[in-house]
């Protein structure tokens, strides 16, 4: 057992190095850095830059030392815990990320909480009851939720919203709140904002997860031992929920590895649509202006986090599935 | 991908057949300045006469408190001895309140710059045809053109109570401007005829600059939108260092010159820059940086790389009412972090921005007309003065396939795209109605434009006299599709036009239009790009014809690079041209057109010219222009760019309509200062 953790330890270390270098290669892809974005942008607004200025600008933040200097100076950086400037912001990397880091937790475990919460009950109910009306209510509205691009039922809300009940659209705050220390009524503000977008997150996963319970549940009840059990007596109830319905989890558990990062940058297409303070619309914009130090962290702490999701749902899986522990012993 | 489709689902929505139907009924069926959304151009009236100025000052009542605990010195002691004195457009105001505001992130530094423009040595007159005292009270130019002296405001101060003076000049223009680390090539404002000014100190409010040739057109440069002439704000963030002037006092601390090399590098390491560069360009940008002192009616206090970029009123602000009460009435600017313009322009809807002209988007006006009770404000239409909002520019330095040079570079050809392009049908979908159809050239209200006729010269719809110059260059034979063909191999001639997302749909536009030049038998591809590539295309001279507009084209000298291929950044009408104009002909090809010769001379030998020759050579530029069809002029002066206001309806001193123009730092010459809330 332990002997199995090692390696698998050893082997994240390493994946997080290949992860390093990876993240490294595709900034680098994109035509041009992050001057040459910044004199687009600039240009755009009438200053002209010249070639001279630029190439300034890209020896003050040491652009234009070879790439291989750039990684190894950048990972030496990194382990010493020091993700450097954001050039865009002109702030540490670590201080843009950590100021959108905890209210993007919040949403998103927030969105996972509610997937679940909705997802496993009706899953089980559509399996149970298969061909019911109830199922079939709940497949139509399900089809519709993963047909649906989430981005265009956020829209739709904003707009809905302003239109009939002339509420604030986006955000996380009321302007009024906005600049306001945090106080109890600033809590509420934030607690009347959270269930939309965290609605409208749920809403897609929440439909393929009913879809994936259901269909794993139907497996499981065509069993021989659920017939066993149920010809022993045991009360339905007991049938459903001890045997079959754990054995229906496993997929679930072996994607909590997915669940880590999603909860940093859950959605980056709906934060941007609803303008919500939290880490995609960064990672979207620093891609685009490629700031290459806040886009690297971040997609740097993506990567580890998947890694150390995988590993948790390793240990998950064999926790709760006595066939993969007795494997990984042998 | 997604970024498309969504704009085009709220587009559609915008365009609902209700909507649109009121839309109607408002505007397109009555004329626009029946409408009342394009007003009479108005704003503030400046006191020159000292014998109207106050003799008493009043202040903010948040800062008469700082003043009572002794946190600040009495307001007589922070106005100028020679104030800016302002009446305001209605009435004088109240003190007090917080101007929302929207913006988009770090990088729209520009949305506060524009606010907080008056701290510009000179400024434009309302309507913005005339250059205006600002922060300097005036200036002379001699008669051989060779000198330019300013004159300071006598005892003006900086927003942190330090004299601002002559000295802060010399401050720029020898530790920052000559600086090679800072500034490798000296800019071209500062270099008529390629030879290097001067900036010399007379006495503490007196600062000459000395050129070599005559340059009549400094005056220009000084008070236009130039890197000489743009202000602080706007000149000295984002990494800029131009400007005319500088804070010394304060910033020489992070200069080597006045410590050392070691002593500020270790600063830098120790507040977490790389070296004192870096630090330098944090330290001087005033929307990162709160404790630089600034000239502008606000300052910022809540950084602009956090959700909220808030600026406070700067307590030494140089412009009082004609009542003596130091601008401006407004406490605080605050402007919120809108990741999508969507949102943006929902949240403007719902009346959450007490002004916003920034962002808003003009396809989107009859859901804004619609909802302005609701919102509580009023929309007020900003018309442009620049000939085209969509304009096809044309690589004259193309290169890559011979065939294609040839007919590029053929001003029949150019002339027939132009009459192949229907500008009533994209000014109706696009802008609404509301834009002017025609050639690139600026309004016919400014001084520079060629004339009325010179609106649709080439610049109509004919598509039997389009056909008939394509005949006529030999572009004869078509394919079955009715495409005309290449003359060397047969195939289908392909004119490819490169289309970034910006302002307006331009690939959307670009669509219709090669949708249109199908009736004259040309094959256009539109290749929608992201912008960074696209400017490495054009930049390799791999483009045959680029979208952008020509905004700020109608002050020619001051921003040309959209009318002619004089200026290598943004060169679409022609990289190579550019680059050899730029460098005086050590690098990039020298035309063969003899037009863009005749061009670059008129050009270039305005700079020695007084003002009407100066007038008089743009109208030849632009007669060529046209003629030529270097840029292919669609439809302009439209409120496309930032000329969609909406103000809440408990703003006063708000103009009916404002200078929409690059020059007039829109909104900044309708000077907010002046603006304020009613009881």
């Amino acid at each position: 057992m332990l002997n199995y953790l090692a390696r698998r330890l050893v082997l994240a270390v390493i994946t997080i190095w290949a992860i390093t270098v990876v993240t490294f290669i595709i900034l680098q892809l994109p035509p041009g850095d992050f001057v040459d974005a910044y004199v687009a942008q600039a240009s755009a607004v009438g200053t002209a830059i010249s070639a001279a200025e630029a190439d300034a600008l890209r020896h003050a933040y040491g652009l234009d030392q070879p790439l291989i200097i750039q990684y190894f100076k950048w990972l030496s950086h990194i382990l010493q815990g020091d993700f450097g400037q954001s050039f865009e912001y002109g702030r540490p990397v670590t201080e843009v990320i950590g100021d959108r880091l905890w209210l993007t937790v919040v949403l998103s475990l927030g969105a996972i909480m509610v997937t679940w919460g909705l997802a496993l009950p009706i899953g089980i109910y559509s399996a149970v009851r298969q061909y019911s009306i109830g199922d079939y209510i709940f497949t139509f509205i399900g089809f519709i939720g993963l047909a649906l691009p989430n981005f265009l039922l956020a829209l739709i809300v904003m707009y809905l919203g302003l239109r009939l009940f002339n509420v604030s659209v986006g955000g996380l705050f009321s302007s009024s709140f906005a600049l306001a220390p945090w106080s109890w009524a600033k809590l509420w503000d934030l607690m009347e904002h959270l269930p939309v977008p965290m609605l409208i997150l749920a809403m897609a996963g929440t439909a393929q997860l009913v879809r994936i319970m259901r269909a794993n549940l139907l497996d499981e009840l065509r069993r021989p031992y659920v017939v066993t059990a149920r010809a022993r007596g045991l009360p339905e109830r007991r049938v459903i929920m001890k045997y079959p319905v754990r054995a229906a989890l496993n997929p679930f558990a072996s994607t909590v590895g997915y669940l880590l990062p999603f909860t940093v940058s859950g959605s980056v297409i709906i934060s941007v649509v609803l303008s919500l303070p939290t880490v995609g619309p960064i990672l979207l914009h620093s891609l685009i202006s490629q700031d290459e130090l806040l886009s690297s962290t971040i997609i740097l702490m993506l990567g580890v986090l998947t890694v150390l999701g995988t590993l948790l749902s390793d240990l998950l899986l064999m926790w709760i599935d006595p066939r993969i522990r007795m494997g990984a012993l042998k | 991908m997604t970024e498309i489709s969504r704009r085009g689902v709220l587009a559609a929505i915008a365009a609902s057949p209700v909507a649109m139907a009121w839309f109607t009924e408002q505007v397109r069926a009555a004329d626009l300045a029946a409408s009342g959304l394009v007003g009479e151009v108005q704003g503030p009236t400046m006191i020159t006469d000292p014998a109207q100025w106050p003799k008493k000052f009043q202040e903010a009542p948040m800062l008469a408190e700082l003043v009572k605990a002794g946190k600040l010195p009495p307001v007589e002691q922070r106005i100028p001895a020679e104030p800016m004195v302002w009446k305001p457009l209605d009435q004088i105001g109240t003190y007090g309140g917080t101007w929302r505001r929207a913006f988009t992130g770090p990088g729209d530094v520009e949305n506060g710059n524009r606010i907080n423009s008056s701290d510009k040595c000179f400024f434009w007159s309302a309507d913005g045809s005339k250059i205006v005292p600002c922060v300097a009270k005036a200036y002379e130019l001699s008669d051989d053109g060779k000198t330019y002296t300013l004159h300071l405001r006598k005892g003006m101060k900086w927003s942190d109570g330090a004299p601002f003076t002559a000295d802060d000049f010399v401050f720029w223009f020898e530790d920052l401007y000559s600086n090679k680390e800072i500034v490798p090539t000296p800019i071209p404002d500062m270099t008529p005829g390629g030879k290097p000014g001067r900036v010399v100190k007379v006495d503490e409010t007196t600062v000459r600059f000395d050129f070599d040739v005559p340059y009549y057109l400094f005056e220009d440069m000084m008070a236009g939108d130039t890197n000489i002439g743009g202000g602080q704000s706007v000149r000295q963030s984002q990494k800029l260092s131009f400007g005319a002037y500088s804070p010394g006092h304060y910033l020489k601390q992070f200069m080597p010159k006045y410590s050392s090399l070691d002593e500020v590098n270790a600063r830098a390491k120790k507040e977490g820059f790389e070296n004192w560069i870096q630090m330098l360009h944090f330290k001087k940008d005033w929307s990162l940086n709160t404790d630089l002192p600034t000239l502008g009616p606000w300052k910022t206090v809540k950084t602009i790389n956090t959700p909220i970029w808030l600026l406070e009123r700067n307590p030494y602000y140089y412009a009082v009412d004609t009542e003596g009460n130091q601008l401006p009435y407004l406490d605080h600017v605050q402007m919120t972090l809108g990741e999508d313009l969507e949102v943006i322009n929902l949240r403007a809807m719902a009346g959450e921005y007490d002004e916003q002209e920034r962002h808003m988007d003009l396809s989107k006006l009859p859901v804004i007309l619609d909802n302005q009770t609701k919102g509580n404000y009023k929309v007020h239409l900003d018309l442009g003065f620049a000939g085209s909002d969509f304009l096809l520019q044309v690589n004259q330095s193309y290169k890559a396939d011979p065939e294609m040079r040839k007919w590029l570079t053929n001003a029949d050809f150019r002339r027939a795209l132009s009459l192949g392009i229907d500008r009533d049908q994209l000014n109706e979908t696009f802008w609404l109605g509301v834009g002017t159809p025609g050639s690139a050239a600026p309004g016919e209200s400014r001084p520079e434009s060629p004339g009325p006729e010179w609106r649709k010269k080439w610049s109509v719809l004919d598509i039997k006299q389009a056909n008939e110059l394509l005949d006529k260059i030999g572009l004869t034979k078509k394919d079955s599709a009715g495409f005309r063909v290449r003359t060397d191999n047969g195939e289908r001639l392909r004119v490819q036009i490169i289309a970034v997302q910006a302002f307006l749909p331009y690939p959307k536009l670009s669509e219709m239009v090669a949708d249109q030049w199908q009736k004259i038998g040309i094959q256009a591809d539109v290749r929608e790009l992201e912008r960074n590539l696209a400017m490495t295309r054009v930049r390799n001279n791999e483009h045959h014809i680029y979208i952008w507009n020509n905004a700020g084209t109608e002050l020619l000298y001051l921003f040309a690079r959209h009318a002619i291929p004089v200026d290598p950044t943004e060169a679409y009408m022609g990289p190579d041209y550019a680059t050899y104009y730029a460098s005086g002909g050590k690098q990039g090809t020298k035309p063969d057109d003899e037009n863009i010769l005749k061009i670059w001379d008129l050009f270039s030998s305005a700079a020695g010219l007084k003002v009407d020759g100066r007038n008089k050579n743009a109208q030849e530029i632009w007669k060529i222009n046209v003629d030529q069809q270097y840029g292919i002029g669609t439809v302009g002066q439209s409120p496309a760019g930032l000329g969609v206001r909406l103000v809440s309806n408990k703003l006063g001193n708000i103009a009916a309509q404002v200078c929409n123009a690059q020059h007039c730092r829109t909104p900044g010459n309708s000077h907010p200062e002046t603006w304020y809330f009613k009881a």
